[in-house]
């Protein structure tokens, strides 16, 4: 599974020209403001945001679908459990279990919400490299450590990765079958070991080289962030979303999937 | 375990931020700069871990390993795993990004309590000692994951009863395997490379050759 979320962002879209500075922080507002929706309607229309984001960014399908499986995977337990558990009234009966409309309401609410933030973050850190993400979060404030950590295991991933299924190759070169057993599990932990010191050591030689090439806790980078016009009016547009979509689930206009929530 | 987004109510995400707020305040006081590298690798080792699946029965589970993340890193495991988390978010929609309070919480919390499981060994003296504590610390990990992520569920509405029930269930076979992997796993370092294990105290030395080992090291 290639996990590099990055691997598109040299396709041009007007939200890879979107300043990432504001891009993060207006999106990031939405995904907050979509968490907060209760009434279906009103997720669906957050869904169809996040869908036309999608498409103004321009992303391959098969790469947006692959980010989405797993959350979907995820979330289809949910359509049977909730309206099978759901406390309240029962409008019928399944195979002698109590099937209530309510639950089932819910389930639809918590996938449409759900897929929305899932796309929007794909669209959010799919249309930039992840440097340059990393640096316009870096910009808003976030703490320089964590942003240099997030760098660094962003890297290490991928390298472990490697490392990973070269082990895993030799272990398979060598007979070895996993099975559900104590010696199994005794293998994996020492794999995990080895992993581990392998990995370490590893990165102890990476830091001293970055040593003694002049690092001080600090990527340098020729991007430099300047919003236009243009910057503001995106803002401008997805937090007016915002507020309308919350207001109107404030207010009522809708009935909520859940009564009684707060 | 995560849970994903668009089930837990406001309160409780913005609970999940502040909470994680605290703890990472707490846990990366004093963090030097040349500790980065080492966190980072238990960041994307807990990344990777989610990808290693051990077979039970005619299914399998991926290793979680938060618990080993306390073994290895003490307090900076709740940095770490924080930091794997907004990852997975950001990069494969796995939990999600406005739950990433509330998961950091919840594997977070499980490395911190491993980590406290962890230190008692130093009260004890046998054999193995570090397999044993090392299993227990891997196992409080989930344990302590599994409990949170219940507790969330059932704050949440109680027409989350059965879905929490349901959790809770899932998690025994994890706690198990986890346990096992985790023991073995701080074994091996104890003998290998003792000196990434978290609290690790050399054994003393007997008088007439500390100086030249303490020298070669």
């Amino acid at each position: 599974m290639p996990l590099d979320i990055d691997r598109f962002a040299h396709l041009d879209s007007p939200l890879r020209r979107w300043d990432p500075r504001f891009k993060i922080f207006s999106l990031g507002f939405f995904v907050l403001g979509v968490a907060l929706i209760k009434a279906i309607p009103l997720g669906a229309a957050a869904l169809v945001v996040a869908l036309v984001l999608v498409g103004m960014a321009g992303l391959p399908l098969h790469f947006v679908v692959g980010g989405v499986q797993w959350v979907v995977l995820f979330l289809l337990p949910f359509f049977v459990i909730m309206p099978l558990s759901y406390p309240g009234e029962v409008a019928l009966h399944v195979a002698g279990l109590p099937f209530a409309w309510e639950g089932l309401r819910l389930a639809v609410l918590i996938a449409l919400k759900a897929i929305a933030i899932v796309l929007t973050a794909y669209t959010v850190f799919g249309s930039n490299r992840f440097d340059i993400s990393m640096l316009a979060l870096q910009r808003l404030k976030c703490p320089k450590i964590i942003v240099q950590m997030l760098l660094f295991t962003y890297r290490y991933v991928f390298v472990f990765l490697a490392e990973m299924q070269r082990m895993e190759t030799a272990m398979r070169a060598r007979g070895f079958v996993k099975k559900a057993d104590r010696h199994t599990l005794r293998v994996i932990g020492n794999f995990v070991g080895t992993l581990l010191i392998r990995s370490f050591e590893r990165t102890e030689r990476i830091y001293k080289a970055m040593l003694s090439k002049g690092y001080q806790g600090e990527f340098h980078t020729l991007v430099i962030f300047k919003a236009v016009g243009m910057d503001w009016v995106k803002a401008a547009a997805v937090l007016a979303i915002v507020i309308f979509l919350f207001g109107a689930d404030a207010a009522g206009v809708f009935k909520p999937a859940v009564q009684d929530w707060y | 375990m995560h849970i994903s987004d668009g089930i837990l109510s406001g309160p409780l995400l913005a609970a999940g931020f502040g909470g994680t707020a605290v703890l990472a305040a707490i846990t990366m006081r004093r963090m030097d700069m040349e500790e980065i590298p080492k966190v980072s690798v238990i960041t994307a080792m807990f990344f990777v871990a989610s990808l290693i699946h051990v077979p039970i029965g005619f299914s399998s589970v991926h290793l979680i390993l938060n618990g080993l993340a306390g073994v290895v890193l003490g307090m900076r495991a709740f940095p770490a795993i924080m930091l794997g988390i907004i990852l997975q978010a950001i990069l494969f929609g796995h939990g999600g990004v406005s739950v990433i309070g509330v998961n950091s919480v919840m594997m977070g919390g499980g490395g911190l309590l491993a980590y406290g499981v962890w230190q008692l060994r130093h009260y004890f003296s046998f054999a193995h000692k570090e397999v044993v504590f090392g299993a227990l610390a891997g196992g409080t990990g989930v344990l302590v994951s599994g409990l949170i992520l219940a507790m969330a569920l059932l704050t949440t509405g109680e027409e989350f009863m059965a879905t929490a029930g349901g959790v809770l269930a899932a998690h025994v076979p994890i706690v198990i395997i986890e346990a096992i992997v985790a023991g073995y796993c701080a074994g091996f370092l104890m003998r290998v490379k003792p000196h990434l294990l978290a609290g690790y105290k050399p054994a003393p030395l007997a008088n007439d050759n500390k100086e030249t080992l303490s020298k070669a090291s």
